[in-house]
């Protein structure tokens, strides 16, 4: 099934330990990567900033990232110009926005209605609150160049909440727990597994979800160096394609339960399983007293109705270029628009998928 | 001589933040303190940013493989908390491609051995990046207001211009005038004219 000519067979490739580096583990555990020749040492990492840097210095071959990431390195908007690829959509959705429990009486009427999330509007008298008392509500995420980022802003714009009157911190995932219980921070927009742990803890409720932010919207994508790809393209077609295949793997529900025990495990998220297993299941807590909501795409990898969840489209790139601006993160989007095809590679993905039936479901 | 020294150029304080202790040591036998102050933070998340903000370093340095890197770095985008420049260090051997992009500049990183004389050079040239860097923000940040400014005055003017029937000399005279009687900026006084336009239901949009 592999390329005859394979211009490198043995990679490292870098994951963060979250729900959604749930591709990356099902490849390498059930020899996904194996079946298209390949030898993958998975890399744990610890920061995002160090996944980059490692990529670009080829320390790394491939890794997870953020799907603005490759668009911020590419441009240069966190350091140097560096062209990086994604051939791939790992995952859609998966995040969250969870505030502290104490703020839960706060909400009034806006408290939780069955399955449904809650607006910005439903925080605007805390907000105002904090500023009679000369302070701001604290909210955080793990990285600027991120959805986590992008969507937390949209949510409070949306529900009319001012900005300027919210102070946005970068803290580590593993510490917004810790941040959160001892009042330091007030909310914070992550992946999973952090908004499960912070409602199996009774330290928060999760308000909304991405997939109430913006609707499927990519999460994380493979990302390559332009030259790596380049240099190995058959070497890269395989690697996308064995993650396709764990990708459709993780459609079926009773696997998502068989990847959520995986992930548990020392070696990867080392956490409990009820904490991991519910987003993988579709379900999303809420609150101590309150039934899950139901979100079957909560963490969505594949579809198998339609290949394109995977493809890295330029529509979603061009999302990205406006929220970024929007964030003040761009200054001009024109010369990105020009970019963004060289790095939100469609065309490589069709080319994989079209010349044979590798996109159908297994 | 090394008093006079210390005496005509302050000492450069550098925070280390300590994620792996056995490492951080070496790395810090590297500096002497007749040029550096060494501070230690053990600290990690929330706390770390309070021991940021307290100790106000020159300096930060942190092991590549610590979670707290990001946030970190942000300090540069985000302005809660002043920002600093930020150096990482490896003691992987093999980091030899990090150096290539240490040279190309990427960002600061210190690898491989800890010979002083180097880890110094490293220093001072992330300093000066990182000065640079932030003098660029800034020229970029007062352009962006200068245009902002401009924008606000022409339109006042073009209200002015279309509400009181006067010239654009004229409009342009008025805004003088208020801003030097009442010892304003012409963009605060503009910025009056519109909102009072606004308040009004104007026509200047």
């Amino acid at each position: 099934m592999a390329d005859s000519i394979m211009e490198k067979r043995s990679l490292k490739v870098g994951f963060m330990p979250l729900t959604d580096s749930a591709p990356l583990v099902v490849a390498k555990e059930y020899g996904f990567f194996e079946r298209y020749g390949l030898d993958v040492t998975l890399e744990q990492q610890n920061s995002w900033a160090t996944m980059r840097d490692k990529v670009c210095a080829g320390l790394l071959d491939g890794a997870q990232m953020l799907a603005p990431m490759p668009i911020a390195s590419s441009l240069g908007l966190d350091g140097q110009r560096i062209p990086m690829i994604t051939p791939f959509v790992l995952s859609r959705n998966g995040n969250a926005i969870t505030l502290s429990q104490k703020w839960y009486k706060h909400l009034d009427e806006h408290r939780l209605g069955e399955g449904q999330p809650i607006s910005a509007t439903a925080i605007a008298s805390i907000v105002n609150k904090k500023i009679a008392n000369g302070e701001k509500l604290r909210f955080a995420t793990v990285f600027p160049y991120s959805c986590h980022y992008y969507q937390l802003l949209d949510w409070l714009s949306a529900g009319g909440i001012d900005l300027s009157h919210i102070e946005l911190l970068i803290i580590p995932p593993g510490n917004m727990i810790a941040a959160l219980k001892s009042g330091e921070i007030d909310g914070f927009c992550v992946g999973g597994p952090w908004n499960a742990f912070a409602v199996r803890a009774q330290l928060g409720f999760t308000a909304a979800t991405s997939s109430d932010i913006w609707m499927d919207f990519p999460e994380k994508v493979l990302a390559v160096l332009a030259s790596w790809q380049m240099q190995n393209p058959n070497t890269c077609k395989a690697l996308v394609q064995a993650l396709n295949d764990a990708c459709h793997w993780l459609e079926s529900i009773p696997n998502r339960f068989e990847a959520a025990q995986l992930l548990s495990g020392s070696q990867y998220l080392n956490m409990d399983l009820n904490i991991i297993a519910p987003s993988l299941l579709g379900s999303c807590l809420t609150y101590k007293d309150l039934p899950p909501r139901q979100i079957n795409t909560y963490n969505q990898f594949a579809d198998s109705e339609s290949a394109s969840l995977n493809c890295p489209s330029i529509d979603d790139g061009r999302w990205l270029l406006e929220v970024m601006q929007k964030s003040g993160h761009l200054d001009n989007p024109s010369h990105a628009l020009l970019q963004l095809p060289h790095i939100y590679r469609q065309d490589l993905f069709r080319q994989y998928f079209t010349a044979n039936q590798d996109v159908a479901p297994r | 001589m090394s008093i006079l020294k210390s005496d005509t150029q302050p000492l450069l304080k550098l925070l280390l933040v300590d994620y792996n202790s056995h490492k951080t040591h070496i790395l810090s036998e590297a500096f002497d303190n007749e040029h550096y102050q060494i501070e230690w933070a053990s600290a990690s998340g929330m706390s770390l940013l309070h021991r940021v903000r307290e100790s106000k370093p020159d300096i930060i340095i942190i092991d590549i493989e610590s979670p707290d890197r990001d946030m970190l770095d942000s300090l540069n985008m985000l302005s809660t908390t002043a920002p600093k420049p930020v150096v990482m260090f490896s003691e992987d051997q093999n980091s030899q491609v990090i150096q290539e992009l240490v040279k190309a500049g990427v960002s600061a990183y210190i690898t491989g051995g800890v010979d002083s004389s180097r880890v110094r050079s490293i220093i001072d040239i992330a300093l000066a990046r990182f000065k640079e860097h932030q003098n660029l923000k800034q020229e970029l940040a007062d352009t962006k207001q200068k245009l902002s400014s401009q924008k606000v005055i022409e339109q006042a003017k073009i209200w002015l211009m279309e509400n009181k029937h006067c010239s654009e000399k004229q409009a342009y005279h008025h805004i003088r005038k208020i801003a030097m009687d009442n010892s304003q900026k012409m963009e605060d006084v503009a910025r009056n004219i519109l909102s009072l336009a606004n308040m009004l239901g104007g026509s200047h949009g």
